[in-house]
């Protein structure tokens, strides 16, 4: 049950039709391709023919016209053919694979980039993240050995067979009876292997779970002293991995001295059979020895065949994997108007769910260019949910939103983000270092840089660093303080001189002397700037133009404080709530 | 202390040779020595029967086909047939043991990476990467796995092969033997030469492969903000960057784990030629039979066909110390906060008290300087100041998430360095500035890491839920205990969480309950709910509220103002109110001053 509702609601929407075979990677690399497959089946060739010389001059000797040089000559042309051969085929390999890797790997960013943040939230970004390093590793597998074995094994196995068939037919037909035998084996196997192979993955990704939130808990689970269990929940998912992993081996273990022994079998019946045909002068000796050799030489890619058809099909499941975030429709630009926002809002009857449950209910309301507006309400009332859709993070499920008469979409993107600041109510800090953290556009100037650093009220915060500005502040911000990640966040906002700016919770978690110091900042240097600003505090947006009461996804009232203060009993209880000690704020 | 795992060690390590970190592998194997034992033996009888295949075969063409006696071929291909059979068994139970011993091994390796992650501070997780750590525990574990599992055996069976193979060869014919062998000595001086650099390209390559993941980690869990700001480019190219660099490596990597291939093979094959001509040589010095011969070349190849196999294997092998490294690095690394044995009463009045404590973190930067206070039993103090002042901080000492720099944090009389963590944080609870919740129901939250109540049936749990006064808050979540929620992703708000989190902490009844900003993000109206729930438990549980607004703290007995650094008492609310009117912080200084 539990089990169920995961999988549904992690994996990007199943797009039908189109489920190209992993074979398709290959086919923007043709050149390289061919050339690899030449030098792999030029070196096989040549390999086939080393037992053949030896069985000449074996022969060749017992026959007495043993020719020492012509033999020495051939022998080291063959072997010095092969070396190059193959390392040439194992430099081809590694470029080639490793590119087909490296592209993959672009596409799939290139493509992300331009997805939707909706799209991200569902697609659960740690997919993504197997999507990008063991899905892409699998499909290397494939290209850097899958591929070229398989080709080389069928052409050693056809080879080799007909070289068999050319030196006593009827020999080899009774030694090659093992390769069905062989290949029956194969199939049964990995017909059960397959579904345990897919287990043994969806296991790892929950092994991978449990060890990314035990990295992102981390603290809490310090606090709570809950190490134990999270090594026995750990220990629970990885005792079934090892469980899987035994039972892999378990088929496997039959399997390889089955193979093993059938091959052996092969040995015996070229004695008995091949003995008998040497007393009966059917067959020279040399022949005998050359059949011993190719003999090891059939079995080899029959069991390459079978190990590789597993590496080929784990890379077919990552393939699809990756082709399924590289089809689905992309987030593209449909914008062309590029005039400046003035700061005029309307919402016209918003509605927004997450699958069934609604978030946001029918949500009209406007606001001015230049004006201050709050909107307020309790917990999970969408207030959060009402930015992402102002800033366009993620599209109203109905109504529309329109900046100066013309809806989101309509503008050009670069136009549109960069007259909206957006100051998130959870921090979100790069391991870079402060300035590219606080001017995270390339439009950001020097001079709109330090106007956004004093607004923020950072500027004493960042003189006290000795690395000033070029401060690096580690991953998450862990060095940082709850309100100095939430100024840098603002300032992050201000730098791109918007004409609206979004606070959702801002002052949650900055002192009331620097929110004061704040607001005030921000009506000097921007002067008018349209201000949304989600809170929980009535007395500092007492004065504002609009506040804006939301309580379980509809709006409850709207207007001003005073207007409120009269007619919405929701309202008084929130103010009442916070009244008892407004006035000792500081 | 240095937890950075970029970073070179603190100290300088003596180079480590490869025996000896095999060695430190080795010891992960444990208590397998039975199963080790028969697995080593059943490859080495598979090793020898394996050899005695081709003597046989040999021994026969000799004695019967050469000299045209059917009857003795047909008895020595029954005698090979049985020798087949009884190798058959053998290779089963060669498999199935050694294959075993690798699966579990595997399981320990990983097992003990992760308990070693429980086991570190939280210092360790705020100097490394997630990308990385999640890379370390992922990748470089099945690098080191595939090796094991899938590489130690045929390793350990062709070195066994070699040998034999060596062996007879000699026996056969010393100096057939020794020519025949000379080229695996240049390949196994060629061998020793590469090795370092093999594994050092290795290297370079995983730490790569970690880069990545910590690249990909990063700008996806932050995707909001590049879509807010439209740099979708910045996420390209940042990761553009590091693709490129894993290219590089990786393809420098697969070159040098394939050069061996191509050398072994072109070794294997002049060790035939060498066999070869010698051989025919010395037939015609009657030194030698052509019968011998046919088996000489057969056991050429079961010297060099293995050979072969170690040329691809070493590569695997050298991918595997090379992740080995990576991994025993991270479990090198020894917690800083183990509980301290000496005597720690210290005579204190209070339940809690800070002595002269400074704190500095690892940037050298002092967050503290000598700060005392005491808090008693059943009292709520408040600490309020500025960002950035140290109020978390001192949070993070209360409940020994780092340890003081310099003084002593002593609780109930006991320095808390002295303490079992089970029993430290059974009397302190901290609800964190920033909530996690794990992915699961609300109740799995709630109950998570609480043994006592892991057995409560719900209707139990319901009881106990609403005798703390939380039904209301749990009543919000729209189906109660059994809620979904996710660690990310915003389908829950952070009030919600920080909702869950309280509950979380108050559930636990603990002596001391510390709230960091915990109920920042929550409406006002549920706060004064959540004040009523705080003043229901029990009398003697001392409450620390941190906070930056004075609104949240009314109630506090005494309130204490952090500030750059310094903690400096302020009285109670009224005091403090009066005192910040007037006097401000100048004021409360001179004060204390």
């Amino acid at each position: 049950m539990k089990k169920n509702t995961e999988k549904s609601s992690s994996g990007p929407p199943k797009e039908k039709g189109s489920n190209p075979g992993i074979f398709s990677v290959l086919k923007s690399y043709s050149g390289r391709v061919t050339a690899l497959v030449i030098m792999a089946l030029a070196g096989s060739a040549v390999n086939l023919l080393i037992p053949k010389i030896i069985a000449h001059g074996i022969d060749a000797f017992s026959a007495n016209r043993f020719d020492f040089k012509t033999v020495v000559i051939e022998f080291v042309a063959a072997s010095v053919a092969i070396f190059v051969f193959t390392l040439l085929q194992n430099i081809f390999q590694t470029y080639t694979s490793e590119r087909v890797a490296m592209d993959l790997r672009t596409k799939l960013s290139d493509k992300i980039s331009r997805h939707s943040y909706s799209y991200v939230l569902k697609t659960n970004p740690s997919r993504l993240l197997t999507n990008l390093t063991s899905d892409v590793d699998s499909v290397k597998m494939f290209v850097s050995q899958a591929f070229v074995i398989i080709i080389s094994s069928v052409f050693v196995l056809v080879g080799t067979s007909v070289l068999l068939i050319t030196i006593n037919w009827k020999l080899a037909l009774a030694v090659i009876t093992i390769v069905p035998v062989i290949g029956g084996a194969f199939y049964i196997v990995f017909k059960r292997v397959k579904v345990l192979f897919k287990k043994s993955r969806e296991n790892v990704d929950v092994l991978n779970k449990i060890i990314n939130e035990s990295i992102m808990g981390s603290a809490l689970i310090r606090v709570l002293n809950s190490q134990q269990p999270e090594s026995t929940k750990f220990l629970e998912t990885n005792v079934v991995s090892r469980d899987i992993g035994l039972s892999i081996l378990r088929l496997f273990s039959t399997l390889i001295p089955i193979i093993m022994f059938v091959a052996n079998v092969a040995v015996v019946i070229i004695l008995s059979l091949g003995g008998h045909y040497v007393v009966a002068g059917n067959m020279s000796l040399g022949n005998f020895a050359a059949f011993n050799s190719y003999l090891m030489m059939l079995i080899f890619p029959i069991m390459m065949i079978g190990f590789m058809s597993n590496i080929i099909a784990q890379a077919s499941a990552s393939y699809q994997r990756i082709t399924e975030v590289l089809i689905a429709s992309e987030d593209n630009e449909t914008g062309t108007i590029n005039s400046k926002i003035k700061g005029d809002i309307q919402l016209k009857d918003i509605s927004l769910s997450y699958g069934e449950k609604p978030v946001l209910k029918n949500i009209s309301f406007k606001v001015a260019a230049g004006s201050k507006t709050a909107i307020i309400g309790p917990t999970a009332a969408g207030k959060s949910q009402l930015l992402y859709l102002l800033t366009n993070l993620m599209p109203p499920t109905s109504g529309s939103i329109e900046f100066d008469g013309i809806k989101a979409d309509d503008y050009t993107r670069e136009m549109f983000h960069s007259q909206i600041g957006f100051v998130f109510q959870d921090s979100v800090i790069f391991n870079m270092s402060l300035r590219e953290n606080i001017a995270f556009s390339d439009k950001v100037t020097d001079e709109s840089l330090a106007k956004a650093i004093e607004t923020a009220d950072l500027t004493g915060f960042i003189d006290s660093l000795p690395d000033k500005l070029d401060t690096i502040v580690s991953e998450r911000g862990t060095s940082l303080s709850g309100g100095q990640k939430q100024r840098i966040m603002l300032a992050r906002a201000l730098a791109v001189n918007p004409k609206i700016l979004l606070l959702d919770d801002f002052t949650s978690r900055v002192d009331r002397k620097t929110e004061n110091k704040i607001l005030c900042n921000l009506q000097n240097n921007y002067p008018g700037l349209t201000l949304i600003s989600v809170t929980q505090k009535i007395s500092p947006v007492k004065n504002f133009e609009q506040i804006i009461l939301l309580m379980e996804g509809e709006v409850v009232a709207a207007g001003k404080h005073k207007e409120l203060i009269e007619s919405s009993t929701e309202y008084v209880q929130i103010y009442n709530s916070q009244r008892s000690t407004h006035h000792y704020e500081l | 202390m240095n937890y950075n795992l970029y970073q070179p060690p603190d100290l300088q390590e003596p180079k480590k040779t490869i025996l000896e970190s095999l060695r430190k592998l080795l010891t992960i194997i444990g208590g397998e020595r039975r199963n080790l034992i028969i697995s080593l033996s059943a490859i080495f009888v598979n090793a020898v029967l394996s050899l005695l295949g081709p003597y046989l075969v040999g021994y026969t063409i000799d004695t019967y086909i050469q000299t045209k006696q059917f009857h003795g071929v047909l008895v020595f291909s029954s005698i090979l047939m049985g020798l087949y059979i009884i190798a058959f068994v053998v290779n089963y139970i060669q498999m199935r043991m050694m294959g075993g011993i690798g699966q579990r091994m595997l399981f320990r390796l990983r097992n003990s990476v992760f308990d070693k992650l429980q086991e570190l501070p939280l210092d360790f997780f705020n100097q490394n990467k997630a990308g990385d750590l999640i890379s370390r525990i992922n990748n470089d574990t099945d690098k080191v796995n595939q090796f094991f599992s899938q590489s130690l055996m045929q390793f350990i069976g062709s070195i066994f092969t070699m040998a034999g193979a060596a062996v007879i060869l000699l026996s056969l014919n010393l100096t057939l033997g020794l020519a025949a062998l000379t080229p695996a000595l240049i390949v196994w001086i060629f061998t020793r030469l590469v090795s370092p650099w093999v594994k050092s390209m290795n290297a370079e390559s995983l730490r790569s492969t970690g880069g990545l993941s910590a690249e990909i980690q990063e700008s996806l869990a932050n995707f909001k903000i590049i879509i807010a700001f439209n740099r979708r480019d910045y996420f390209r190219k940042r990761f553009e960057k590091a693709n490129d660099d894993n290219y590089n490596r990786s393809v420098k990597a697969g070159v040098a784990n394939n050069v061996l291939m191509p050398v072994y093979s072109l070794a294997a094959n002049i060790g035939q030629l060498i066999v070869l001509a010698l051989g025919i040589y010395l037939i015609t010095k009657g030194k030698f039979s052509i019968g011998l011969l046919v088996s000489f070349i057969s056991y050429i190849s079961n010297f060099y066909n293995p050979l072969r196999q170690l040329a691809a294997l070493w590569a695997s092998f050298q991918i595997a110390m090379a992740a080995w490294d990576r991994i025993s690095r991270l479990l090198s690394l020894r917690s800083n906060l183990l509980k301290s044995d000496l005597n720690g009463c210290r005579e204190s009045s209070s339940y809690l008290e800070f002595r002269k404590v400074s704190f500095t973190y690892p940037n050298g930067k002092e967050v503290l300087h000598r700060v005392n206070f005491n808090l008693e039993k059943g009292k709520t103090y408040a600490f309020v100041g500025p960002t950035g002042g140290g109020k978390t901080t001192i949070a993070s000492l209360i409940s020994r998430l780092y340890d003081a720099t310099k003084g002593n944090v002593i609780l109930d009389g006991q320095d808390i360095r002295t303490y079992e963590s089970q029993e430290r944080s059974r009397k302190i609870g901290f609800i964190l500035q920033d909530p996690f919740l794990f992915t699961g129901t609300v109740r799995e939250n709630l109950l998570y890491g609480f043994d006592d109540w892991k057995n409560l049936s719900d209707g139990e749990l319901e009881k106990a839920i609403g005798d703390a006064g939380l039904e209301t808050l749990l009543a919000r979540f729209d189906q109660g205990l059994d809620t979904m929620v996710k660690t990310t992703g915003d389908g829950i708000s952070l009030g919600q969480k920080q909702l869950i989190a309280f509950m979380r902490a108050v559930l636990r009844k603990p002596e001391l309950l510390i709230l960091d900003e915990a109920t920042a993000n929550i409406d006002t109206v549920t706060e004064q709910l959540l004040d009523t729930i705080l003043k229901q438990l029990p009398e003697s549980t001392t409450r620390v509220i941190i906070a930056h607004r004075l609104n949240t703290i009314e109630n506090a007995d005494e309130i204490f103002f952090v500030n750059t650094g310094k903690v400096v008492r302020a009285g109670s609310f009224r005091d403090a109110v009066d005192l910040l009117m007037h006097g401000k912080e100048e004021g409360l200084a001179q004060k204390t001053g």
